[in-house]
């Protein structure tokens, strides 16, 4: 993969606000920080050749190697990446009960995970007043706090660099599809270090779709609601075209239409739906609130799911054909979608000294009837 | 005893261009001198408050120039002689109160000296302050040498009270800092009392009330004033010639220009042709000491810093009379002969010379020349504005910049004047966007701070020095805070009025006559103000910051003291609080992780890039031990010891 610096970074992603926010290049060096769900560059480093930029998951992300180095193959394209079994789930009748989004299969897996060593900390994603705040626990008990989806963007991975440095080696992290996007470039060694560990024990993906920007939600809703008192926000599916949000004392519906431009820009060259660098992704399930969607992908997942189900964590079930369908066509249009975008903004397999936000062999864009990316020399 | 009072009538003695003035004061029997330092004019109220209790005299640094200018007139008022003291920004301060005392007119004499510093050496602008002379129709006097800088004061005091008129003296950089021999006179046994009379009919200047109306009256007797200036200034003593009786080149010339054309006329041998009037009476000019040096001379070239102050009047002049004398050639700034901005140089005034003369101003010789050459090439090494090892304002702006990058709305900070400007430069982060006038940093915040319902998002802030914050930084703060600004000020309170060489103001338990004082609050102000006030000290980088990110949830106007002792104040100095040094093991130095944050953005001079270890290092010369770095290293490398007050480590 193409490694860049900290000025690239800037000019790249930071500047062409295609900045998610994810904290990949935090916690690593004096010069980029996050805070409330931004990530800016405090001071000018001249280095050439950055971890931040190593870590972005907005700046040469190379598909193909992420691809043959999580699943020992190039990339396919295909709707949900790579996986052995698409299952549904939820938190078994030995999980203690919480405020789970859907079926807790998360809660769940992290708890299970924890209390079997099988990774000595985990990094979680909480918000304080809808300003997310990723967290490293390392006791089982603790998993339940974190449960339920925070719509915002969040430096969930600043958490795992931190526990780098703290020493933890075998750290498992919750993630959307861009966060571990990141961890799965971090897991590459992209700068050769010699004294690199790979420290990622268990990744779990969550579903999706698209985010919101943190300080954008919070203004909106604060104009609306006491923030404070959100338990909740949740978006069904399609056609009900509403965000809604559980509070303490009541739940309100607000129009897709008025959150939809508080989007960030990144998430329209986001090719990923369902979090396809991950050991196990997890989603919702259409038409059944207590059911996720659970993607099992690697090895160390399809363990982990059996003997959390052995030990009575989780239950799962097959997965209905008609789910399954709609899954992948919401998926592939994603895809599709942000190739489009990327190959438009100018950030896809940019050739020469240009540089890219993703790429992908042109063979599979031409498979999604999407014009080769030749076209983009130079840095756009 | 102080260098001042030493010596005897007649003596010889060496004396800076400000101290000087200072003897002058002295000799002229002056009894209360207020002033507000600035470069270049400081010195004069340094040197007096050393000596106020043997001379007994009253010295004072007031708290901003115009309340000076009030507490000199309030001596001269009273019948005593006063003397102010300021740079030419605090004329501009000073100038509503000084265009009513003007036309109210004094008693005592009164003499205001301000000094300008052509270059802007130590300023932000290069004003002139000869103009308010003209502008508020009182004479002005500009002393050409530094026995003039001294003698010149007590024949101003005489002036005022003759005329019963404030007086101006006008300083320049170089006079006021650069020194030269002085003949001592006498100091005198002065014993005026103070006593302010008002019973009097109210039109006499003397014993009457003290008001500028009515106009019909008080505006004629000024100009009158004025004319009979002019008509003294006629046998001015320290108006002179040198040259030709009749030189192809007559200079006209006054303050330190008069160094600068004598050497021009030396360096190009033109003794013979060229001629100096040195002037001391700038303004009003004396017509017939004009008139009788224009007649012998060919050509006029004035030679002025800054600006053809003298050269335009000097033409108004020359036309009144050119039906006597025929037209002059006058050159100088106007024409381009000489530049309107910028100090003038010995060099500068021998090129315009030389033009008018037809003679050749190159006279290096060729030795002169190669070294010169040979430096050129060589380079000096780049030295960019710095703040000095330990300096609190470095901290507090590292917090200020970190919290505004990491807010990421395009926060901003008004700047304000004080050492702290600097904070405009990238090496010192480049957090201050703006730099007017003294205060003016927090009043440009209250009116951004308002512009939220214009769409205007970013964090607004101010900086304010402890000196400047009651100068005239309070009246801004009140603004904010009854208006509702959204703005936090943050007061850098270093104790003193540092970038002046520490003089005392208002929050310091101490006068400038060495005298205990009480010291006002800056915190406490600002809460009876009304303002949301947090004290850090700047030195504990976390607290500051989480303090700064804190008030920046807070609606209103709101306030940030970083409170930390200037690192070269006189208690400060030589001692350390922690003997710093680096673990090479741990410092990352170029790697990815740090990229030298301390030596390349930090850059306090105490951290030195050792290219060999390519490690960071500690020079423990120049180091105060602050401390600071350490919180700012990223791979905590750098160790900081605690000292105890003797400079033995803690046990
Ligand atoms: C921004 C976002 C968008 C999503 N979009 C879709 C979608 O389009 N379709 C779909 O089927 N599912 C989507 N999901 C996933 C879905 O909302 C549930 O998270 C998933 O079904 C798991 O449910 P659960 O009951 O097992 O989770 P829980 O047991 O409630 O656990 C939730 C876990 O998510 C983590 N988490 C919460 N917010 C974040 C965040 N912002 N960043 C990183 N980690 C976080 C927490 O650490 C917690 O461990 C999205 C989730 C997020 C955070
Ligand atoms: S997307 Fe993540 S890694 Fe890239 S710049 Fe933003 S916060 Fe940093
Ligand atoms: S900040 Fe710390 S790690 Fe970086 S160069 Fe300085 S001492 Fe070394």
């Amino acid at each position: 993969m193409q490694v860049f610096g900290p000025n690239e970074l800037l000019a790249d992603v930071l500047k062409k606000d295609l900045c998610i926010g994810c904290g990949a290049c935090t916690e690593i060096c004096p010069y980029f920080k996050s805070y409330k769900g931004r990530t800016s560059m405090l001071f000018s480093c001249t280095r050439q050749e950055g971890r931040c930029h190593a870590h972005c998951p907005k700046a040469e992300v190379d598909l193909d190697e992420l691809s043959s180095f999580m699943f020992g193959k190039a990339y396919e394209g295909s709707p949900l990446g790579s996986y052995q079994s698409v299952v549904i789930s939820k938190a078994g009748p030995e999980m203690i009960p919480g405020n789970f989004q859907s079926g807790g299969t998360v809660s769940a897996l992290m708890t299970h995970a924890l209390m079997e060593r099988q990774i000595d900390a985990a990094v979680l994603t909480d918000w304080k007043g809808l300003i997310p705040v990723p967290e490293l626990i390392t006791e089982p008990g603790d998993v339940t706090r974190f449960a339920s989806s925070k719509y915002v963007t969040a430096p969930t991975v600043s958490m795992f660099n931190k526990s780098k440095q703290l020493g933890y080696k075998r750290v498992g992290i919750v993630g959307t599809p861009c966060q571990l996007t990141a961890i799965a470039k971090i897991r590459t060694n992209p700068l050769d270090r010699e004294d690199f560990e790979d420290t990622a024990g268990l990744t779990v993906g969550l579903f999706c779709t698209w985010t919101l920007d943190a300080r954008d939600l919070l203004k909106y809703l604060s104009a609306r609601i006491d923030v404070e008192k959100i338990k909740k926000l949740d978006i069904p599916p399609p056609p009900a075209e509403v965000l809604t949000v559980t509070t303490v004392d009541d739940e309100i519906e607000l129009p897709l239409s008025e959150i939809r431009p508080m989007i960030p820009r990144a998430c329209s060259v986001c090719p990923d739906m369902t979090a396809e660098w991950a050991d196990v992704s997890v989603g919702g399930l259409e038409g059944s609130p207590g059911w996720n969607t659970l993607i099992i992908r690697t090895q160390k997942g399809a363990e982990l799911i059996s003997k959390a189900e052995a030990s009575g964590f989780l239950v799962t079930d097959k997965m209905p054909k008609e789910s399954f369908e709609h899954l992948s066509m919401a998926a592939g249009n994603k895809k599709a979608r942000a190739f489009r975008q990327a190959m438009e903004d100018g950030c896809l397999n940019n050739k020469d000294d240009g540089h890219a936000a993703l790429r992908v062999s042109p063979t599979i864009l031409k498979e999604m009837n999407i014009e080769s990316g030749e076209d983009n020399v130079g840095d756009t | 005893m102080s260098a001042i009072l030493k010596g005897k009538k007649g003596d010889q003695r060496l004396f800076m261009g400000n101290e000087a003035i200072a003897r002058g004061a002295l000799e002229a029997g002056v009894n209360v001198v207020a002033g507000y330092p600035g470069t270049p004019s400081s010195e004069i109220i340094e040197s007096l408050s050393r000596v106020a209790k043997d001379r007994d005299i009253y010295v004072e640094w007031s708290v901003n120039e115009k309340v000076a200018a009030e507490v000199a007139a309030a001596g001269s008022l009273a019948g005593l002689r006063s003397m102010c003291t300021m740079k030419m920004n605090g004329v501009h301060v000073a100038s509503d109160f000084l265009l009513h005392l003007a036309l109210t007119g004094t008693r005592g004499g009164m003499v205001i000296v301000a000094c300008d510093d052509p270059n802007a050496h130590s300023s932000q602008n290069e004003a002139e302050m000869r103009h308010f002379a003209q502008m508020l129709e009182i004479p002005l006097l500009e002393p050409g040498s530094f026995q003039d800088a001294k003698d010149l004061i007590k024949w101003a005091f005489e002036l005022s009270e003759e005329l019963r008129s404030i007086v101006f003296i006008r300083g320049t950089t170089r006079l006021s800092h650069a020194s030269g021999q002085v003949v001592l006179d006498e100091l005198p046994e002065t014993e005026r009392k103070a006593a302010f009379r008002h019973d009097g009919f109210i039109l006499d200047q003397m014993t009457g009330s003290v008001i500028s109306l009515p106009i019909a009256f008080k505006h004629p007797q000024l100009q009158e004033k004025l004319q009979k200036a002019a008509e003294r200034y006629e046998g001015c003593p320290f108006n002179s010639y040198t040259g030709p009786e009749n030189p192809d080149v007559l200079i006209i010339t006054s303050s330190a220009c008069t160094f600068y054309s004598i050497e021009a006329v030396h360096m190009l041998d033109l003794q013979n042709r060229a001629g100096i009037l040195k002037l001391t009476t700038t303004w009003p000019l004396p017509k017939r000491l004009i008139k009788k040096h224009l007649q012998t001379a060919g050509q006029i070239l004035v030679v002025e810093e800054v600006l053809p102050f003298m050269e335009e009047n000097l033409k108004v002049l020359a036309y009144e009379i050119a039906s006597e004398i025929g037209i002059k050639p006058i050159l100088g700034k106007r024409d381009g002969t000489l530049p309107s901005h910028g100090e003038m140089r010995p060099d500068v005034v021998a090129g315009a010379l030389a033009g008018i003369t037809g003679t050749s101003v190159d006279q290096r010789s060729e030795e002169y020349e190669k070294k010169v050459n040979e430096r050129v090439f060589f380079g000096a090494p780049a030295r960019d504005l710095t703040f000095c090892p330990g300096c609190p304002h470095r901290a507090s702006l590292w917090s200020i910049e970190n919290v505004l990058q990491m807010d990421n709305r395009q926060g901003f900070v008004c700047g304000d004047v004080g050492c702290y400007t600097m904070g405009l430069s990238p090496s010192n982060f480049g957090t201050l966007k703006t730099a007017h006038s003294m205060g003016s940093g927090t009043g440009l915040a209250s009116g951004f701070g308002k512009l939220d319902r214009f769409g205007m998002e970013q964090p607004v802030l101010s900086v304010c020095g402890d000196s400047t914050f009651f100068h005239t930084g309070i009246p801004a703060l009140v603004n904010a805070v009854h208006h509702g600004s959204n703005m936090i000020m943050v007061v850098l309170d270093n104790s003193g009025t540092a970038m002046t060489g520490f003089q005392p103001h208002p929050g310091i338990e101490k006068n400038a006559m060495g005298d205990v004082a009480k010291s006002i609050d800056i915190a406490k102000v600002c809460e009876a103000i009304g303002a949301k006030v947090r004290v850090e000290d700047p030195f504990e980088v976390e607290a500051t910051q989480e303090a700064l990110f804190q008030l920046l949830e807070e609606e209103g106007a709101k306030v940030l003291v970083l409170k930390q002792v200037c690192a070269l104040s006189p208690e400060k100095k030589w001692s350390k609080k922690f003997e710093m040094s680096v673990d090479t093991e741990l410092c990352i130095g170029e790697e990815c992780g740090c990229n030298r944050l301390c030596t390349r953005i930090f850059r306090c001079p105490g951290l030195v890039w050792d290219q060999e270890s390519k490690t960071a290092r500690i020079d423990s010369i120049l180091c105060t031990g602050c401390g600071v770095c350490a919180s700012i290293c990223p791979a905590n490398a750098i160790r900081k010891t605690p000292l105890a007050a003797n400079g033995k480590e803690v046990a």
